[in-house]
């Protein structure tokens, strides 16, 4: 007994790609059985997606499917031969909660739509997180992340005013958004169950947590009546508050200087040059409303410095200040994540030892574990026919050779 | 304890997944969203503050752009559901009534730097003597410990630290940020999922737990892969031109705004032969040079040449097009593209009006409820419910202190001695 949270709880797990394979990965990672159904007819294209060991590709070699995948279980199963589906019943009985994250109709098409799996394991938690939701006239709708980012308007609200919506960069709902409403209903629907013995269906649409998050936004849209617009790194009320640039290729500091108490440290830091001794720059308001030529006049003096150097003697005086850090200076060079373990390396007997993300918080008596590395494609197949199913050797083989196990 | 009166058009009321957990949130704005999940599942959030108002209170936007504590738009949005009460913890008659709300509660939220909860002698060792089953959540920047433990970090700077704000931008410029606090949320969102595994998992056990979140550790989540690329591959992910990351994916002008056409649109897949009829039967000029072989290989989707031969067909033929026809279209052909939407558009987005997604909460200083973003997820059992409009300040003052056994004479004195 490990004594994690989840421990007992199993998931059957049709999600692929981004975010529901990382809600599952949550679960996972907290005790859950996770069984990843998989099936080499129809593969996962995070599987196929870089980077890859030594950036040689292949189906057990991909860096960003295994940091979404840890301390799952993986099966493969061939939905659509006409066999799977008595299989995949015996599975879900033995269950308790069902997720997936395709678009409405394919999980029905497998005939384990919500009805069906109701009627065998009657209290089952169903989660179906398509991108538009399980109802409504833009349900069938297809796309990422990164469409979700557009839907929703966080593109449209992030970048340079006058320029083409910037965004994150990234396929950013996926990544936190999701995966984290996601789990927290499935964590609220397991409670549920816990006193009243009621599983349920959760339709989750994949818009409607990033929608969620913008809620201030829209707040001053329906009240004010104001539409926002993209403003770079411009704070509502304070200044200098955004990007400068530092020593060194494409190296940045971020400053957020919220009052004048922070001002007047940044001043002494840099050595009190003559222009900030004019009277404008000594209270927000005016520099709020000159930030413009504030940055500019910021800009070449941090351009002097190294940004670590500079972000450790502003902070030392109380100042927001954090250097801009890539993937590398994250990895190799921050002292903090380095305290707390974030990075930590699982050895995959394919990719040899490579680094995964710890999940961002720290529990004092069950700490979430990685405790293996994703699976391979089909790697517990014969495993769990075997121990969960009751199938003997004979007959896993024998579905095997019939193709139902691909 | 739930009042569906205080919302308009609200769900009628039914049962709460959150029911009887209790919840303390002396939280500020990295942790305000991270109560509000919690209170509209149905727990007893209860949020503590200073008798000054808390932080987000004075974060804009304002109703009607005017400062003032009830006013910040923010707070209402961050705050729903929760009942509301004044309490200095900063003094010692403060933490003692704090302690008399510990013994009735399963979680504790809170957002102070380090140690601060300690000088008030309510770290979690204290609490747990008090109320063994006890989940304390401590959400802050860089976690309880470690070097930049005592750092400062508005929103901007766990975005830098934590590496999303390298990845967005434009290659000519400083980096921007994403929109909206996201770091502070992330902070947020995690902490949730992490406070509920502790509360269940305390439920079976009877033993709660110190949960310790780094708003920055929640940040590097959102990488993607660029902690795999640089650990597999060597190389370090930079932000992309956000106008073509390469050939056919990326954001694109139209008439009337912008579109985005995802990767999984061209190259080797289905969408890329839809996109390919769908040009042609709609008379882009030069649409064959789109039809080599060479447009399925990655490599040369990246190069400087073929970014410059779909732009030159594509993004006259977009301009010409609205972003409602192109999604719409380019959705019943079954390829993955997306208007890039601007507020005023969510709230007209027919799909979020099918599931109505808008809901109205009543306000104080207004006679019309306030149309604010609703359910994140549908749950058929236990339906997502906003309880109550965010709290006045000190509004539930009387009714929660008389829950613990503060009466009204003890209650006066608390007020008069400026404690609550």
């Amino acid at each position: 007994m490990r004594g994690l949270p989840l421990e007992g709880i199993r998931v059957v797990d049709f999600c692929w790609i981004g975010a529901g394979s990382f809600t599952t990965k949550i679960f996972a990672d907290m005790g859950a059985d996770v069984i990843k159904i998989e099936s080499s007819t129809r593969l996962d294209s995070l599987r196929r997606a870089a980077p890859y060991k030594d950036g040689k590709p292949g189906i057990n070699r991909s860096g960003y499917f295994a940091d979404r995948n840890t301390s799952k279980r993986g099966v493969t199963v061939n939905m659509k031969h006409p066999r799977a589906l008595d299989l995949i019943k015996k599975l879900i009985i033995r269950s308790d909660i069902i997720a997936n994250n395709f678009t409405p109709g394919v999980m029905e098409r497998f005939g384990i739509g919500y009805a069906e799996v109701r009627a065998i394991k009657p209290d089952i938690i169903y989660l179906s997180m398509s991108m538009q939701g399980s109802e409504g006239p833009e349900r069938d709708y297809r796309g990422t992340g990164g469409s979700i980012g557009a839907l929703t308007g966080l593109q449209y609200l992030s970048g340079l005013p006058g320029r083409v919506p910037a965004g994150t960069g990234t396929n950013y709902p996926d990544h936190i958004p999701n995966p984290c409403h996601a789990a927290f209903a499935l964590l609220a629907a397991l409670r549920y169950r816990r006193r009243t013995g009621k599983g349920q269906y959760i339709d989750f649409a994949q818009t409607e947590p990033m929608v969620a998050l913008i809620g201030p936004t829209i707040l001053d849209f329906t009240v004010n009546g104001r539409s926002q617009e993209r403003n770079g790194n411009q704070h509502p009320y304070a200044a200098p508050h955004g990007v400068y640039p530092c020593t060194g290729l494409d190296c940045w500091i971020a400053l957020a200087v919220i009052n004048d108490l922070q001002w007047n440290a940044l001043v002494e830091v840099i050595g009190a040059p003559k222009w900030t001794a004019e009277v404008r720059w000594k209270n927000t308001a005016t520099r709020h409303r000159d930030s413009v030529e504030l940055d500019y006049l910021l800009g070449h003096e941090t351009a002097k410095w190294n940004a670590r150097t500079l972000m450790k003697a502003l902070q030392a005086r109380g100042v927001s200040a954090g250097m801009v850090q890539n993937a590398e200076d994250l990895i190799m060079h921050d002292p903090q994540l380095a305290h707390r373990g974030h990075w930590i390396k699982l050895t995959h007997p394919e990719m040899g030892e490579t680094i995964y993300n710890a999940p961002p918080y720290r529990c004092s008596r069950t700490p979430a574990e990685l405790r293996s590395s994703a699976p391979l494609l089909g790697e517990h197949t014969r495993e769990i026919c075997i121990d969960l199913l009751g199938l003997s050797e004979a007959e896993v083989d024998e579905l095997i050779d019939q193709e139902v196990l691909k | 304890m739930a009042d569906s009166s205080f919302v308009v058009n609200g769900p009628t009321v039914r049962p709460a997944a959150l029911a009887g957990i209790r919840v303390l949130d002396i939280s500020g704005p990295i942790g305000n969203y991270c109560g509000k999940l919690f209170a509209d599942m149905g727990a007893d959030v209860i949020l503590i503050e200073p008798p000054t108002g808390t932080q987000l209170r004075f974060e804009p936007p304002f109703l009607d752009d005017t400062v003032g504590l009830e006013r910040s738009l923010s707070y209402a949005y961050h705050n729903t559901s929760k009942r509301g009460i004044t309490l200095d913890l900063g003094v010692g008659a403060g933490q003692d009534i704090f302690r008399r709300l510990v013994t009735t509660a399963d979680i504790v939220l809170e957002t102070e730097k380090p140690e601060v909860m300690q000088h008030r002698e309510l770290d979690y060792e204290a609490l747990a003597r008090l109320n063994p089953r006890i989940v304390l959540t401590s959400i802050t920047p860089f976690g309880q410990t470690g070097p930049y433990a005592e750092f400062e970090a508005e929103d901007l700077i766990g975005l830098a630290l934590g590496g999303l704000l390298y990845m967005g931008g434009y290659l000519d410029s400083a980096p921007t940020r994403v929109h909206g606090n996201q770091a502070y949320l992330g902070a947020s969102m995690f902490g949730a999922v992490a406070t509920m595994l502790a509360a269940l998992e305390a439920e079976c056990s009877g033993v709660g737990q110190h949960i310790d979140v780094s708003m920055q550790e929640c940040v590097s989540i959102a990488l993607e892969n660029a902690a795999q690329t640089y650990d597999l591959e060597g190389t370090v992910r930079k932000r992309p031109n956000p106008e073509q990351r390469y050939a056919g994916y990326g954001v694109f002008e139209c008439k009337d705004g912008y579109i985005y056409l995802g990767a999984r649109g061209i190259g080797r897949s289905k969408a890329w032969d839809r996109s390919l009829s769908w040009y042609a039967d709609e008379g882009m000029v030069g649409v064959e040079r789109l039809y080599g072989p060479e447009w399925s290989q990655i490599t040369y989707l990246k190069s400087e040449e073929a970014r410059h031969v779909f732009g030159e067909l594509f993004m006259p033929w977009a301009k010409a097009r609205t972003k409602a026809y192109l999604y719409h279209e380019g959705q019943r052909r079954k390829i993955p593209l997306a208007p890039v939407n601007c507020p005023a558009d969510l709230l007209a987005n027919p799909q979020l009006k099918f599931r109505e997604h808008f809901v109205s909460v009543k306000h104080v200083l207004r006679d019309q409820p306030l149309l604010m973003p609703g359910a994140p997820y549908k749950l058929s059992e236990t339906p997502w419910h906003i309880q109550r409009p965010a709290p006045k300040l000190g509004e539930h003052n009387i009714e929660v202190y008389r829950e613990i056994g503060v009466g009204l004479a003890e209650l006066s004195a608390l007020i008069s001695d400026g404690v609550v």
